[in-house]
């Protein structure tokens, strides 16, 4: 696929996932609504990151970086949770 | 040792390519821990007040937030297109992507200034002292919500400068620039750009579509 | 010939003039701008420690008042902290040695490098202006709510200068970092590195990841002072402890920034000193690690008091004793090395003996501190202050004063006196103890922190700790005039005065501009000592005559 079909798919894929977020805002599912749309984002990050950004070419080092300011977001949040 | 190396340091345009990379994606990294950071103040005030939140949030402008983040995605869109017409030395294609990028850059902070004319006009700006006239449930937790909603979009917008600032920049020395400097330094502002968006894509629902 | 007059070769004589040294974007020549920039700042801090402890002589407030007691401790802290110890092996040391113990050029982004010590320059500027314009009493923890909404003072100019000192931190942190995994020489393998580029790595790791979380926090505070948005108020529903999770979020893996460069350099100078390669160098190179990684689980041992869950105290106690394994595995692993070895006393080795023995000192002060129970008596007294001191002053400070004369004829191309240099650490040895050892008997008799008013009973001890100030304070003004008389008069330095591995001493005192005549290649292991195989001749600076 030439890149600039992937980048095209992308974009489109982004546009799709802003109308199911804000679409099932108006649906009231309690909690999930908050989980859905965090999950929504974790995606188009996804989508922003390997396709746009490229996290998966150039070697591991991004990737590195990346799953590294993950992890250690992950470990802010935890701890802070639990000292709360 | 070749002439478009920008630094002393590396033997091959190959390897400094890499490591820019690299050291942008730290740079990136680190930013994430900074909106982090701000987020988990959001996030454990949306613990303890989420009705309060829920109401306060219906008063933003769901129609222009989502504008915006259309615009946003769309200059997102726009910059690795520059990204790849440069690698394939279409300079006049890249020199337009990169503009368009800066012009959707520039309308969501259009949008967002009118969002925020809007919002000190219904007086729900608890900024600079300014008169906060909620009528809604819970106004004191609904006065903590705009502040940190003023907080993180700001934030959030000074980096969109800042973005829209390096751009510029770059596309005023371009002519002066060869051609692998313009590669790269495309492709590291591109990063950068990108990060933006990403934050915007988790502020976005975070702020606007809280239990409508 | 008098060899005073022609000036020294290689980096410092290409170019001349104030242009050469602000534009360079050599790392040898940026590190001596920050070290110019953090000599003057250690003594300011320094001078506001003496007026605490001249103060705290006596047991009423008398030399200064309440208020300015406060800016004082304040100031004191904001300065040694984030204008001293969290840039000082890393900007100075680092960024002279990292590129030749990997045998580069340069380090990866040398434009960033000198950028960043602009920024340096710049959040300095604020802070000094916050300084000068009356300073802050906050504490250098600048806690919610008094900092946001009761504090009088320039709490945004300090903050800001603060935040600001933390990108130099975290450009200098990128630096390192792409420089350690993209610019080493042929057969440079991770575990031949010299232990002092694994501290720096690790080091540079927390910078990046823990500085962000401290701007977060600033930025916050300065966005409630002046916009007036209510983050960590109370009445509107903010949480003011909340504040307290983000700050030693960050200011805890911070003092393992301060410390893990003082780590690396104590691992270059024991091996050479007792001329024995480290001991398990894989376990000290892996420990460096462990430290950055764990520093980042335990600082909720900062807040055991504060009002934070019972289940959160009991996790972070946990977790802080963790933390002590890999420092003690370090421990061991340097009193290890000094075993079966030729000892000789330099003045490097001076310092890192006293760094051993020191940190060690402290580092079990903060076992105790890490025991809720004792923590629950002792917090917010002179045995905290106690604690940090001994690992900040007897560890950091002392590894870094050994780093600086170890270092220094590569620096300079030129020797100390080494008379001298072991007189004044031995000064600051004596006056450290005299200083500091009070304060834990202090503390643990109760006296709080921050006070500068005090029952007569504790009386002995303050007068004990002041007196011990005054000689510290000779101890660290005596290196300022010999260093810098050697830098005039000094005897020409070669290439390896100490006979020490690594391959900053195989290029020229000091190096050339691009640090070496040809890449290296390595392929020896990092400790080669007694460096079998090689030809080398220790050189003792006694033995030789001062041409």
């Amino acid at each position: 696929m030439s890149e600039f079909r992937k980048l095209t798919f992308a974009y489109l894929g982004l546009l799709g996932l802003l109308v199911l977020t804000v679409g099932s805002s108006f649906f009231p599912l309690g909690g999930l609504n908050s989980v859905l749309n965090l999950v929504i984002a974790g995606g188009k990050a996804g989508i922003i990151a390997l396709l746009f950004m490229q996290l998966a070419a150039d070697g591991v080092l991004p990737r590195l970086a990346a799953a590294t300011a993950a992890l250690w977001l992950a470990i802010l949040f935890g701890l802070t949770l639990i000292g709360q | 040792m070749s002439a478009s190396n920008e630094s002393v340091a590396f033997d091959t345009p190959a390897r400094e390519r890499r490591a820019d990379a690299f050291a942008m994606w730290i740079f990136v990294g680190s930013e994430a821990m900074l909106f982090g950071a701000i987020l988990l103040v959001f996030f454990m005030a949306r613990i303890s007040y989420g009705a309060a939140f829920a109401a306060a949030s219906q008063r933003l402008s769901l129609p222009l937030g989502t504008l915006n983040t259309v615009v946003l995605i769309t200059s997102s869109f726009a910059m690795p297109l520059a990204h790849l017409y440069a690698s394939a030395g279409r300079w006049r294609a890249a020199l337009w992507s990169l503009a368009a990028t800066v012009l959707l850059g520039l309308g969501f902070l259009g949008i967002k200034t009118a969002e925020y004319t809007m919002e000190f006009r219904e007086g729900i700006a608890p900024v600079l002292g300014a008169p906060f006239t909620y009528d809604g449930p819970d106004r004191v937790h609904a006065e903590f919500f705009f502040g940190l909603y003023f907080a993180m979009t700001s934030l959030h917008a000074l980096h969109l400068i800042g973005g829209i600032v390096v751009i510029a920049g770059m596309l005023m020395l371009w002519t002066r620039a060869n051609e692998a400097s313009r590669l790269r330094r495309v492709h590291a502002i591109g990063l950068y750009w990108h990060f933006v968006d990403i934050v915007w894509v988790f502020l976005f629902p975070v702020l606007y579509l809280i239990n409508r | 010939m008098s060899t005073e007059a022609l000036s020294p070769p290689g980096y410092l004589s290409e170019g001349a003039g104030p242009a050469a040294w602000l534009l360079t974007t050599d790392h040898k020549r940026i590190a001596w701008l920050y070290l110019a920039s953090l000599t003057a700042f250690f003594f300011l801090g320094g001078a506001f420690a003496v007026l605490m402890r001249v103060e705290l002589a006596t047991p009423s407030g008398d030399l200064v008042s309440d208020d300015s007691y406060n800016r004082l401790f304040s100031l004191h802290g904001i300065i040694m902290i984030w204008f001293f110890l969290v840039p000082s092996i890393p900007a100075t040391l680092g960024n002279f040695l990292l590129p030749l113990m990997v045998g580069a050029r340069d380090l990866a982004f040398p434009r960033l490098n000198l950028a960043s010590w602009y920024v340096f320059m710049l959040g300095s500027m604020f802070a000094l202006f916050s300084v000068l314009a009356g300073g802050v009493d906050t504490g250098w923890t600048f806690y919610t709510p008094l900092s946001t909404l009761y504090a009088n003072g320039f709490v945004s100019m300090a903050a800001l200068g603060v935040f600001i000192v933390g990108f130099s931190t975290i450009m200098t942190g990128i630096n390192f970092i792409v420089t350690v995994h993209t610019l080493r020489a042929p057969g440079l393998t991770w575990f031949r590195l010299p232990i002092f580029v694994w501290t720096m790595y690790a080091t540079a790791l927390v910078m990046v990841l823990a500085t962000p979380v401290l701007a977060a926090s600033l930025i916050l505070i300065v966005l409630e002072r002046v916009f007036g948005i209510g983050i960590f108020n109370p009445a509107l529903g903010g949480d003011p402890l909340l504040f307290q999770h983000l700050f030693w979020f960050y200011s805890h893996p911070a003092v393992y920034i301060m410390i893990l460069p003082g780590m690396g350099v104590v691992s270059e100078v024991l091996p050479c000193f007792s001329r024995r390669p480290l001991f398990g160098y894989k376990a000290v190179a892996l420990s460096s690690m462990a430290i950055a990684v764990f520093g980042f689980l335990v600082w909720g041992h900062h807040m055991f008091v504060s009002g934070q869950s019972a289940y959160a105290g009991v996790l972070f106690s946990f977790l802080s004793f963790c933390v002590a394994i890999p420092s003690a595995i370090k421990v061991f692993n340097w009193s290890l090395t000094l075993r079966k070895g030729e000892i000789s006393f330099e003045t490097p080795m001076l310092y890192a003996l006293f760094f051993l023995a020191l940190f060690t000192f402290g580092g079990l002060a903060g076992l105790f501190l890490a025991a809720l129970a004792i923590d629950v008596h002792v917090h917010d007294t002179y045995f905290v202050v106690a604690h940090f001191h001994y690992i900040m002053v007897g560890g950091m400070v002392t590894a870094y004063m050994a780093g600086l004369h170890f270092w220094w004829p590569k620096l300079t191309g030129r020797l100390y006196s080494e008379t001298w240099g072991r007189i004044a650490a031995t000064v600051t040895f004596l006056g450290f103890n005299l200083t500091f050892f009070p304060q834990f008997v202090l503390g643990y008799l109760g006296m709080p922190r921050r006070y500068h008013t005090y029952p007569p009973e504790f009386q002995f001890w303050h007068v004990l700790s002041s007196a011990g100030a005054v000689v510290l304070a000779i101890g660290y003004l005596m290196p300022l005039l010999y260093l810098g008389w050697s830098m005039f008069r000094g005897a020409r330095a070669p290439a390896n005065p100490w006979g020490a591995t690594g391959l900053e001493w195989q290029t020229a005192s000091p190096p050339p501009p691009h640090n070496f005549e040809t890449t290296p290649k390595v392929s020896r292991p990092a400790y080669d000592y007694p460096m079998k195989g090689l030809r080398h001749e220790k050189f003792s600076p006694h033995k030789e005559e001062a041409r």
